[in-house]
């Protein structure tokens, strides 16, 4: 059981109620099959990001707009976009597994976006390719205006190249830094040349910048373009080696075991660099399983959200709360600190996140004062305000409808073992307060909070 | 008399009545604890402050040439030398400046400047260089590695409900709070009130976030506590920067084991009718920070404090069609005081006629003053903190 709760919260945000007491029984494969069955069937993310983007203003509409109206929509939008993704996530609309990889994607090729247009077109490119083959996705990003345009290859034209993108998809996006020069930098960065995006948004190779010339990049010659460059670094096995490193240390431990990895690397390699079966391999293995793998991670800000959600499904009455606690918390949608993307692990934590997360079962199963405010966004001269409550509907009719016949004691023992993969003693200020009570769906809300403010409830 | 030794003599047997019994017990040592560390607080000017209309160069031409309608005018100007002045909303300042607790250090940058917000604020948290990507701030790391009186969770604190990038370090992190009383309303939700005392496995994580939790629960308790030592008698303006700095006054006459805090005021991003929200934020920042100086000379903790302000960059020599100003470069940077070695200007201002494509260009490296405020003032060896050498300046 604590296995299949293990491979859903990687592979995932955990399990819904519903699912958790159809599935806890399954066996690996059969929950590793249905994982990979559901990613292949899923139409509904594609579909929810052409929704999206049909409902942002049209470029006439725009025109119309002075800069600064135009700003504040964008923000407005993104704001509804960045909810719509982490509620997708959370009620578990299209596959768990293809919201896993494109965030994890989204913290590997961590890219800022202001416009709500390129953050769904970049979006569909993580959809599209995140459990396929490395080489187009990192393609598609290369085209990717939202990327061209953060990485400044907009000024990379064959005169005045600029080095940016370039470095950046040598140094994190494929093969870390040591494994090239300065000459290399400066020759891919050639090859990029015209890889540019015009005023609608879309790709356009602008021929006239690009450097047509002779370029030598990681010992091959040639007239090499950007695809060239992508070629090149996937025949390097230093690319597999550290695309799977970071894969491993995602999905399954920050601590690295070489040995696993350099397997794993290997068969990334031969497979030319297929994701999907890496994924596999990996949620498969029996090592996957270990104690040492399970209930150990820190959960991001976002799994925290979206699995919190999951099990509570809930409505705010504003988009802004969930872009506040993100905030709060440290990880916000389409808002990565710098390239490098988020660092993770115990760098979530500090004093005030720690609180924010342990408090956040009181602020939302019991309407408490939150009285929250996040740091100024630095690109506004608007205040901040501040959140007193977070004002938030929840459904608790599955797990009433579930725990109700059950005796108080018994519920939070199955509700515990439901909602912890890290098992935790359950607090004894509840047992006693349950003990006392004897009515199950009116201290419902008491034993979330109780479980929820665990801080193993924090990990995955 | 050594502030300390006032403290042994006057304060103790006063604060000792006002507080819970329960703190009483460890208190007493910890006010009588030697610090060997100063006092540093970070002022952070978020959004790009227009240094420029800040300290305005009021005899050049070309400042008028570019700002037609932004310049301000000569006769509005604060005049402190013959090239240099103050924003007219700056009075507070300027009396800083003229009792001799302020250095002024021109054209502070960086090679390669960035022009997001969000990435020149990260380099100047994290002392990057323009091309390289740290994940602990620069005061992270002096907690990490070099700090010897930091023990306590709370050594840094951060006026703030999220801790800043330049307080997190890699085993250390700085504190946040915004105020003890939010703070403790959060350490005494219930729940967590007794997991404290729930038993737990010694995993790795599983024992981390048990440890700050813990930490966290107590330094709440001693910063409420600590809130209630001292009351200050400045009138400080009611602004929200305002509460922030009175607030880190009083705790620094308590005496709290803290020993750097970190402030922010945003708002500065001015690309657009500049002129009303700067005057607004620079009287904000000049008031408070007047009020703030005065509360340390009455308890005679100017020697012992020194302020750093900063914005993550300046903005544009040309204003541009909307009445405002847009992203810049190099700015100017502000330290306070009463133990300065170089009162008032520590070098000229900009030089207008030599631009970068519009920008003013650094003279003045940031990490080289971090490096003085490490060396000089926190006596640790900067090179460590900064992963490289810079230049001190003769500024402490």
């Amino acid at each position: 059981m604590q296995q299949i709760k293990h491979l859903h919260w990687r592979a995932g945000f955990g399990l819904s109620p519903e699912n958790w007491q159809e599935r806890q029984h399954w066996s690996i494969p059969q929950a590793v099959d249905h994982l990979f069955a559901e990613a292949d069937q899923d139409q509904a993310i594609k579909v929810a990001i052409a929704d999206a983007t049909e409902q942002l203003p049209q470029i006439f509409e725009l025109m119309k707009m002075d800069k600064e109206d135009r700003r504040k929509d964008a923000r407005k939008m993104l704001i509804v976009n960045n909810s719509d993704w982490i509620q997708m996530m959370a009620k578990g609309q299209g596959s768990s597994l293809k919201h896993r990889m494109m965030l994890f994607w989204h913290g590997h090729f961590a890219c800022r976006i202001t416009q709500p247009k390129l953050a769904l077109q970049q979006l569909t490119v993580l959809e599209q390719h995140g459990l396929g083959y490395f080489r187009d996705l990192v393609l598609g990003i290369a085209k990717d205006p939202a990327m061209i345009r953060y990485l400044n290859n907009q000024q990379n034209r064959k005169r005045t190249p600029n080095e940016n993108f370039a470095r950046e998809l040598m140094e994190l996006f494929t093969i870390g830094r040591g494994h090239y020069t300065e000459t290399d930098v400066k020759e891919a960065a050639r090859a990029f040349t015209g890889w540019s995006s015009n005023r609608e948004g879309e790709y356009v190779f602008v021929k006239f910048q690009h450097d047509f010339g002779t370029k030598n990049f990681l010992g091959k010659t040639g007239n090499l373009d950007g695809t060239d460059i992508i070629d090149r670094l996937l025949e390097q096995k230093e690319t597999a080696l550290f695309l799977t490193r970071k894969i491993y240390r995602y999905f399954v431990n920050e601590h690295l075991d070489e040995e696993k990895v350099a397997f794993l690397a290997d068969q990334f390699y031969q497979s030319d660099y297929h994701i999907g079966k890496l994924m596999r391999t990996i949620f498969s293995s029996d090592w996957f399983y270990e104690p040492r793998n399970m209930g150990t991670q820190i959960k991001s800000p976002i799994v925290l959200l979206a699995g919190v959600l999951r099990s509570l499904p809930t409505e705010f009455a504003n988009p802004t709360a969930l872009r506040l606690v993100q905030k709060s918390l440290g990880q916000v949608l389409f808002n990565p600190p710098n390239v490098a993307g988020w660092p993770g692990g115990k760098n979530w934590i500090d004093n005030s996140t720690l609180l924010l997360r342990l408090n956040l079962p009181v602020f939302l199963l019991q309407a408490a004062d939150a009285d929250l405010s996040a740091k100024a966004d630095l690109d506004t001269v608007q205040k901040q305000r501040r959140l007193r409550t977070l004002e938030a509907q929840i459904d608790l009719t599955v797990l009433e409808k579930w725990l109700g016949p059950e005796q108080p004691v018994q519920a939070a023992r199955k509700l515990s073992e439901y909602l912890l993969v890290r098992p935790a003693k359950i607090p004894d200020l509840l047992e006693s307060e349950l003990a006392r009570n004897g009515n199950t769906r009116r201290t419902l809300p008491m034993m979330l909070v109780g479980l929820m403010s665990l801080p193993e409830y924090q990990l995955c | 008399m050594k502030r300390r030794d006032f403290l042994k003599t006057s304060a103790i047997s006063s604060t000792a009545a006002l507080l819970p019994a329960f703190l009483q017990a460890y208190t007493p040592q910890r006010l009588y604890r030697s610090r060997a560390e100063k006092i540093l607080v970070v002022v952070q000017l978020s959004g790009g402050n227009d240094g420029l209309n800040t300290i305005v160069p009021y005899q050049n031409d070309l400042y008028y040439q570019n700002r037609p309608s932004l310049g301000i005018a000569k006769d509005e100007v604060l005049k402190v030398s013959d090239e240099l002045g103050f924003h007219p909303a700056m009075e507070g300042l300027q009396s800083l400046y003229d009792e001799g607790l302020m250095s002024i250090v021109n054209s502070v940058g960086y090679p390669n400047p960035d022009r997001s917000h969000f990435r020149s604020m990260d380099i100047w948290h994290t002392a990057s260089g323009s091309d390289e990507y740290l994940s602990t701030g620069w005061l992270g790391r002096y907690l990490d590695r070099h700090c010897t009186d930091c023990d306590q969770p709370h050594a840094a604190l951060e006026v703030d409900d999220a801790l800043s990038l330049a307080l997190k370090g890699e085993k250390r992190n700085g504190f946040a709070m915004s105020s003890p009383a939010h703070l403790k309303r959060m350490a005494d939700n219930r729940y967590l009130k007794l997991v404290a005392d729930h038993p737990h496995e010694h995993e790795e994580n599983v024992a981390y976030l048990y440890k700050t939790l813990i930490d966290t629960q107590s330094s709440a308790d001693y910063l409420a506590a600590q809130a209630k030592v001292h009351q200050s008698r400045v009138n400080y303006p009611t602004t929200e920067f305002g509460k922030d700095l009175k607030q880190i006054a009083e705790l620094i006459t308590a005496d709290t084991d803290t020993h750097i805090y970190y402030v922010s005021l945003s708002g500065f991003d001015t690309h657009a009718a500049q002129k009303r929200q700067q005057q607004r934020l620079l009287q904000q920042y000049s008031e408070g920070m007047k009020a703030f100086m005065e509360d340390l000379r009455q308890n005679n903790l100017l020697n012992d404090t020194l302020v750093l302000t900063f914005s993550e960059f300046g903005r544009r020599v040309k204003q541009n069609a909307s009445g405002g100003t847009d992203h810049g470069t190099a700015n100017n940077l502000f330290l306070m005081g009463g133990n300065l070695r170089q009162k008032g200007f520590f070098n000229a201002g900009p030089d207008l006629s030599r631009l970068d494509a519009g920008d003013l260009q650094y003279q003045i490296d940031f990490r080289q003053v971090y490096a003085t405020v490490l060396n000089d003032w926190l006596n640790v060896d900067a090179a460590k903190v900064l992963n490289g050498r810079f230049t001190g300046l003769p500024l402490l």
